[in-house]
């Protein structure tokens, strides 16, 4: 009972940052939607192009747009002190690492979830091509999350070079990529592919606490 | 309580602290003195578990330190040198948060007491951004109190404090070690509330 | 065998073995490179490109090889303290990343005669190549940090997470070459060797392992000198 306190009051506490920092998840998704006008000036408007490419280019800028804000992962929470702050009060580095990674997927994540009905519109991909998105992305941003909590605690005491961390994430989010299209673009094996991502989320999950959780050690450690 | 004997600790190949022991019972307010880069944060860290000394053992309660971490880090308060409240929250927003976080019994009538001893009860409304940082550092040791618990370690506590507040703050010291308490402290300057014991790094 | 664990003996051990090991390995170079020119016959259908072999192929294997090596000194680095393995990570990342990059540039001029074009988007190709952004990260991250204590920890965690991670990108390369490519290429990429043409692959497969072990022991001695200089 007292760990599901904790927990509770822990993502009250993310409620109420994201909360204030809510025009940087808007700006966000704007980001997303200009690229998808982007593309489409640099394509051309026919509607045909868009039903073979559109699902690729969808996931291409969800995957672009949601690594954007990953500086913001751990970076405020440790600057202040309050890693130090929740380390202290009963919080393991891994557990932190595993609550941070979900409040990412619920408070970044999910928005853009709730544009992707929006955004197969401007791309013209059909209704039942956007139920096959909407799984591929669930299970594909909660990996996205994990990867998210790897990269950035990595580069919590790096002060020079920003851009790592996006790129750290966007090398290992190669797979992601490759199974979630091929979900949505494959209509044999859809099982299988689901599986086999479902797999791959497992495995970061298995990997993020200890790989999170040592970084974020390292990173207090020698600030 | 806590008892740490020579601790030393040695950072790529230099020496940071040497030998410092230290003992913590209820009752005692300890001042850790020394230049500024003499370690004395990374003292503190190191009492907090947070730093592996290079040698040395600290034990709480009669245990090892690590085998006991749970139970130390329940009766433990750490105020850092720097300022853990939320800028762009209230500071309504933030005493809510530290006391959901610290899972704190502390009635609101209470904090808004101490809250107009110190002079911040107009500010509950406004944004932490928007205080000085002799403000800021006030909420910051108002946690003390939310928290509520047996030892204090703060890092500085002083900086951009006035005379009075100072005062105040060595009352509540007091206070604390007379409800069987302790309370850690370091400090560039001299010690400007009475202490029970001294350290120099 | 406590040279492979410790710095001192490291050195000790280096300055007896470091001639012999450039002699052989300059040696080994010129043997393979005579097999490899004048003693091997042309192949049948790929004529004298298929030369290009001898460098391509012992580059692949030497670029794997080295990630193998980093990642059981992450291991022994993180597990059991001993900052030798974080001295390693550090010294070797850029030879393995040259041998990767070696890898890329013979296999696309191998390529343009073969395929037309200097790039394909062949599974094997395209592994290798993220293999060597994997690789510059690494060599990224080991620059970017300003203390050593902190880079060469969050490397080695790198090096972990990406031996995981490289696996499931190769499988999910393959897939997604099969998935967009008939499989007339993927017969190119796995010939079957005649023994005339493996005696100088051998060769200059040992060649290349004492070329990169000449330069590590070189990298790693550097690599001691300045940490102790910090």
């Amino acid at each position: 009972m007292i760990f599901l306190h904790k927990l509770l009051n822990f993502y009250y506490r993310e409620y109420k940052l994201n909360l204030s920092g809510f025009q940087d998840i808007l700006t966000n998704i704007t980001f997303f939607f200009i690229s998808i006008f982007i593309f489409i000036f640099s394509i051309g408007p026919e509607k045909e192009t868009y039903s073979f490419l559109g699902v690729g280019i969808l996931w291409t800028l969800l995957l672009l747009s949601s690594t954007l804000s990953l500086r913001k992962f751990y970076q405020d929470d440790f600057e202040n002190g309050n890693l130090t702050l929740l380390h202290l009060n009963g919080f393991s580095f891994e557990l932190i690492a595993i609550l941070k990674t979900f409040s990412h997927f619920i408070f970044v994540q999910i928005p853009f979830l709730l544009s992707i009905p929006l955004a197969s519109i401007l791309l013209n991909v059909g209704n039942e091509k956007l139920y096959r998105l909407t799984i591929s992305f669930l299970l594909g941003a909660l990996i996205l999350s994990s990867l998210g909590s790897i990269s950035s605690s990595m580069n919590l005491l790096n002060k020079r070079n920003y851009l790592l961390g996006s790129v750290i994430v966007m090398i290992f989010s190669i797979p992601i990529i490759i199974f979630s299209v091929g979900i949505i673009n494959i209509n044999e094996n859809f099982n299988s592919l689901v599986g086999i991502l479902s797999g791959i989320l497992l495995i970061t999950f298995a990997v993020n606490p200890w790989a999170s959780g040592a970084c974020l050690k390292i990173a207090i450690q020698n600030n | 309580m806590l008892l740490a004997q020579n601790l030393t600790l040695c950072r790529l190949e230099r020496i940071i602290f040497e030998n410092i022991s230290i003992s913590l019972s209820s009752g005692k307010i300890i001042i850790l003195k020394g230049k500024n880069g003499s370690g004395k944060t990374t003292f503190l860290k190191t009492i907090l578990n947070l730093l592996e000394p290079t040698s040395g053992t600290i034990y709480w309660k009669g245990k090892l330190l690590s085998r006991n971490l749970y139970d130390y880090y329940n009766n433990l308060t750490y105020i850092a040198d720097k300022t853990s409240s939320i800028k762009q929250l209230s500071v309504y927003e933030n005493i809510k948060i530290w006391k959901k976080i610290f899972s704190s019994h502390m009635n609101y009538e209470k904090i808004e007491e101490i809250l107009s001893i110190l002079n911040l009860k107009v500010f509950l409304g406004a944004r932490v951004s928007t205080l000085s940082l002799g403000e800021i550092k006030k909420l910051e040791l108002l946690r003390l109190m939310i928290e509520n618990k047996k030892i204090w370690i703060l890092d500085e506590p002083f900086t951009n404090l006035d005379m009075e507040t100072i005062n105040l703050i060595g009352q509540t010291f007091e206070d604390h070690c007379k409800n069987e308490g302790c309370v850690i402290f370091s400090s560039h300057q001299d010690p400007l509330i009475p202490v029970s014991d001294e350290v120099n790094l | 065998m406590r040279f492979l664990i410790n710095s001192k003996r490291f050195n000790v051990f280096a300055d007896i073995i470091f001639k012999p090991v450039l002699v052989l390995s300059i040696v080994l170079l010129i043997v393979g490179l005579i097999f490899a020119f004048f003693l091997s016959p042309d192949d049948y259908q790929q004529g004298s490109t298929v030369r290009i072999m001898y460098v391509h192929v012992p580059s692949a294997w030497l670029s794997l090889m080295t990630y193998l090596i980093m990642t059981v000194y992450s291991i022994i680095a993180l597990a059991f303290r001993m900052p030798f393995g974080f001295i390693v990570n550090t010294a070797v990342a850029p030879i393995g990343a040259i041998f990767t990059l070696v890898c890329i540039i013979s296999g696309s001029l191998w390529g343009k005669p073969m395929w037309g074009t200097w790039w394909v988007w062949d599974a094997r190709l395209t592994s290798v190549a993220v293999l060597f952004i994997i690789y510059l990260i690494i060599i990224f991250i080991n620059i970017s940090f300003e203390n050593v204590r902190v880079r060469e920890k969050i490397a080695a965690i790198f090096i972990l997470v990406g031996s995981i991670n490289l696996p499931i990108i190769k499988f999910s390369v393959d897939w997604w070459n099969t998935l967009h490519q008939p499989a007339t290429i993927s017969k190119l990429s796995k010939p079957s060797i005649d023994p005339s043409m493996m005696t100088p692959l051998i060769i200059m497969t040992i060649a290349f392992i004492f070329i990169g072990i000449t330069i590590a022991i070189l990298r790693i001695k550097t690599e001691i000198i300045t940490r102790e200089n910090i």
